[in-house]
């Protein structure tokens, strides 16, 4: 577990905005080839600790390191291009062009013709299996749909490690199973993820360690198991009034808003 | 040393005016969160209905204010429900709308007025007060108290009043405001009208000092998105003290620099401030949300 | 907050939506035209363009008409570049027009030198001047940058009647009836329109190359969504400013060929923004916003209506073109964003539809 070793590396990163405390002395490693779940209760900072990461927004203290060097200096597409890919929260599909076009907007970054980005381009969807739609104007998705194809622009940048915004945010329970088969496939070739969840069932079945963010703070960090029985992030969703119970979190503490 | 005071009190008169035009638009501005192009129109619009109503009604124009502003609100309403509403969301069709709204209205009393340019004689547009060894002409003077006072009274409007209060809630946050229950259009489509009744108010006022042609409106809205952007969106007394600015900095400029300058000084204003301080001097709405991203 | 309203959207648009597509053999082909189709397109598009030059060649005032229309929609093109590529609406084109006007004109006057060869390096030059504007005001959010786009051509207009011994001031700049080729300027009047259509015809054909290219790609993401742009690499200010290079650099070569072609230019003549700035982005509004076909649709419609308009009401009513032009921008910003080729596209869509679900 040296943090040699460490793909990802935050150190006692913070955020201020006037006199708000959105993250506060974050630290969190992330090694290549795991899998790493956030989660918090609503308002915890997650999305703002990942705008922190992806350089959307500049930290107020701390560091963010990739591959052993400082990043914090350098604007979101450098650290796309670095090998940084992101899905956002809100699906942002660029709905006047089509599927495939939408992906070779990602593939572009390592093809410089037409011709190989769309190759390029195809692969990828055929990889998260939707190459039918290629030619489906992207406005025209379905939810799940539209959240694959962020997959599969972030994939088309050919990433070390893909950041996912609760991608499974508003997805039924079929859509779902099918997502973490996916991202299963994905990670079983080599792909390194941190991801946002809301799904305590996702995080179950996709996760190699959990941390846990409330109010901006880094409260707890384990396994999935260990996060999940938690005292402390119990407390921490449910409130003090449930302290004790022993019990676990309801497996569908989903977020609708 | 006189000169100066002179230009000074040039400028300052000068500025009494801008922050009269320009008060509808940082109205608007601030609020429904559009830019209109059209506003230099609906002075321009105020500015004939005093004409007509002195032609025909034989009113003098200070009178006309209560005629012609009510119209030219109503005109706002119309401009709003009608154009802008339906383009919420879409800034840069706006654009296109309230531009084109612009040479619509221009070039339609343009037609109208076949060309000809009109002026109004009033008792105060010759008359001059003398203080000192200045002579300061009544009509501005005239314009400079009307500028304050309609500041003055817009603030008491949005502290005061219901009204007010909601547009100042709408202003500051919409989302918020329509979770509060304030119906967000409605206040939009009353806020414009005000905005509109302002620039026909100016525009009445305005007539005993320029002389009315279709193109007049064109002076206005430029020097006026200087005195909004400078004073700061959403902030009554920002418009008026950014005109104050406005005016003196044109009549210095105009006098130690260039006369045919002048105007390009509305624009160097502008661009600065929107470079370096986005939300003007006493911006009330956020940097981000009305012209400026965070750049990284 | 945002994403509840976003998801209760995206239900609504799933629960009308039936079963997925069944997944049949890709159709990797045609999902991007091949590069066959879309140049063969614009030939094609070209030919028809170029047919009532053939036609009316002969016909002293038409050739006039079609002559500044092929110049307006090969403007038109170059804005639309920036305007409806990149989706950066900018109103002050006329400064680099002015440029190319301008320093055409005053080297032409001053040296001799032939426009043919000034006009590629005053080009760059616009560019260069576009980029070093632009820098700043592209943080600008949209109407914000169209009134500070707006404000450049106000200042550009005071400066060029203030310094009169470069411009001529406001008493404009008059170049000499010297016909040649080398000089650019011709006897004929035909021959001015076919100058103008190859313009047209290049700055089309650079649109079509750049819509397939990666820089055309990367605008149009930066113009669908910026923060999407950047977590796909792109640098967004970059790709703004190299299309805003690229549209200033063709309408700066549009302001050179309007200059040997008037042969007189005047601060009114090339910064009214309804005649020059604005109607470039009226034309391929009405045309269709971000298409190949739109700019050169949109001024076949409007110049020669214009132009009968005036001829026919000027006297009457001055200003009556404009009133209605002004007309029409606003209902086409109400009613018909995509312009007349959208209309086009949407119709060509609902047929298709039609045909699809007749074949089920």
């Amino acid at each position: 577990m040296s943090s040699d070793q460490a793909m990802l590396r935050v150190d006692k990163v913070g955020k201020q905005f006037g006199g708000l405390r959105a993250v506060d002395d974050v630290s969190l490693s992330v090694r290549k080839g795991e899998i790493v779940s956030i989660i918090g209760p609503n308002g915890a900072g997650k999305t703002t600790f990942f705008n922190l990461l992806t350089g959307q927004l500049a930290p107020s203290e701390g560091e963010v390191r990739f591959d052993d060097r400082s990043i914090n200096a350098l604007p979101p597409h450098a650290r796309a291009r670095l090998g940084m890919g992101r899905t956002f929260q809100i699906a942002k599909p660029l709905i006047a062009l089509n599927v495939l076009e939408n992906v070779m907007i990602g593939a572009f970054m390592q093809a410089g013709a037409l011709s190989a980005a769309r190759d390029q381009a195809m692969a990828v969807l055929e990889r998260v299996g939707m190459a039918h739609l290629a030619p489906r104007r992207a406005g025209e998705l379905t939810l799940s749909e539209r959240r694959r194809l962020e997959v599969a622009r972030a994939l088309a940048l050919q990433p070390q490690i893909v950041l996912l915004d609760e991608v499974m945010a508003g997805l039924n329970q079929s859509e779902v199973a099918h997502e973490i088969e996916l991202l299963q496939e994905l990670h079983a070739q080599g792909l390194t993820f941190l991801i946002i969840e809301h799904n305590l069932k996702v995080v179950r079945a996709f996760s190699d360690r959990v941390v846990v963010l409330d109010r901006g703070r880094l409260i707890a960090e384990g396994t999935a198991d260990e996060i999940l029985s938690s005292p402390v992030v119990i407390e921490a969703y449910l409130g003090a009034g449930h302290m004790g119970s022993g019990r676990e979190l309801p497996a569908s503490v989903t977020n609708e808003g | 040393m006189e000169q100066l005071v002179t230009v000074l009190v040039v400028g300052i008169l000068l500025g009494g005016i801008y922050g009269l035009v320009s008060i509808g638009l940082n109205l608007i501005f601030g609020v429904v969160r559009i830019v209109n192009f059209a506003q230099g129109e609906l002075v321009m619009f105020g500015m004939y209905g005093s004409y007509y109503a002195s032609t025909y009604l034989h009113l003098s124009p200070y009178l006309s204010v209560f005629l012609v502003a009510p119209l030219v609100g109503v005109l706002g309403m119309l401009i709003q429900r009608l154009v802008i509403q339906p383009l919420t969301s879409e800034a840069n069709m706006q654009i296109f709308a309230t531009f084109g709204l612009l040479m619509f209205f221009q070039n339609l009393m343009l037609a109208v007025s076949r060309g000809e340019a009109y002026s109004v004689a009033s008792t105060s547009s010759d008359g001059a007060l003398a203080i000192g060894d200045l002579k300061l002409s009544t009509a501005r003077l005239v314009t400079f108290a009307a500028s304050t006072l309609i500041t003055v009274g817009l603030h008491f409007f949005l502290s005061r009043t219901l009204m007010g209060k909601s547009i100042r809630a709408v202003t500051q946050d919409k989302r918020a405001a329509r979770a509060m229950g304030i119906n967000v259009e409605r206040t939009f489509l009353i806020t414009f009208g005000i905005g509109a009744a302002l620039a026909g108010m100016a525009g009445a006022l305005l007539t005993p000092i320029y002389s009315i042609t279709p193109a007049v409106g064109g002076n206005f809205i430029l020097a006026a998105f200087a005195v909004v952007v400078l004073g700061g969106l959403g902030s009554v007394w920002g418009a008026y003290i950014g005109g104050l600015i406005v005016g003196v900095v044109e009549a210095f400029a105009g006098y130690y620099i260039d006369p045919s300058l002048r105007s390009a000084v509305w624009f160097v204003i502008f661009l600065v401030v929107l470079i370096v301080r986005p939300a003007g001097l006493l911006g009330q709405v956020g940097a981000e949300e009305v012209g400026f991203r965070e750049q990284h | 907050m945002n994403s509840t309203e976003d998801i209760m959207r995206v239900r609504a648009t799933a629960s009308t939506r039936t079963r997925p597509v069944p997944a049949g053999p890709a159709p990797r082909r045609d999902v991007i035209a091949s590069a066959g189709s879309a140049w063969g397109k614009y030939l094609v598009g070209m030919a028809i363009a170029f047919a009532p030059f053939v036609l009316l060649i002969d016909d002293s005032h038409w050739i006039n008409i079609i002559a500044v229309t092929y110049l307006m929609g090969g403007l038109a093109a170059a804005w639309n570049i920036i305007g409806g590529f990149g989706g950066q609406f900018s109103l002050g084109h006329g400064v680099f027009f002015a440029i190319g006007a301008y320093m055409t004109g005053g080297l032409f006057i001053s040296f001799g030198w032939s426009p043919w060869l000034t006009m590629l390096p005053i080009a760059v030059l616009a560019g260069g001047v576009a980029m070093l504007l632009s820098w700043p005001t592209f943080r600008l959010r949209g109407p914000f940058f169209a009134i500070a786009t707006l404000a450049f051509n106000e200042v550009a207009f005071v400066l060029a009647n203030h310094l009169e011994s470069l411009t001529g001031g406001p008493r404009g700049m008059m170049i000499p009836f010297k016909v040649g080729f080398v000089n650019m300027i011709f006897r004929e009047r035909w021959q001015y329109a076919l100058l103008m259509f190859c313009f047209a015809a290049l700055v089309i054909g650079i649109s079509v190359w750049l819509r397939r290219s990666r820089l055309g790609y990367y605008l149009l993401a930066v113009r669908e969504d910026e923060d999407a742009a950047r977590a796909a690499g792109i640098n967004v200010l970059a790709v703004k400013l190299q299309g805003m290079a690229l549209s200033a650099g063709l309408t700066s070569i549009g302001g050179t060929l309007f200059t040997m072609y008037l042969r007189y230019i005047d601060p009114p003549t090339l910064f009214t923004l309804p005649d020059v700035g604005v109607k470039f982005a009226l034309l391929s509004l009405i045309g269709g916003i971000g298409t190949i076909a739109g700019p050169l649709l949109g001024a076949a419609l409007v110049i020669p209506f214009e132009n009968w308009l005036r001829a026919e009401l000027a006297d009457s009513l001055p200003g009556v073109s404009l009133a209605i032009l002004g007309l029409v921008m606003v209902l086409a910003a109400l009613f018909m964003k995509r312009g007349v080729m959208g209309a086009f596209e949407d119709l060509m869509k609902r047929r298709r539809g039609a045909k699809e679900r007749g074949q089920r």
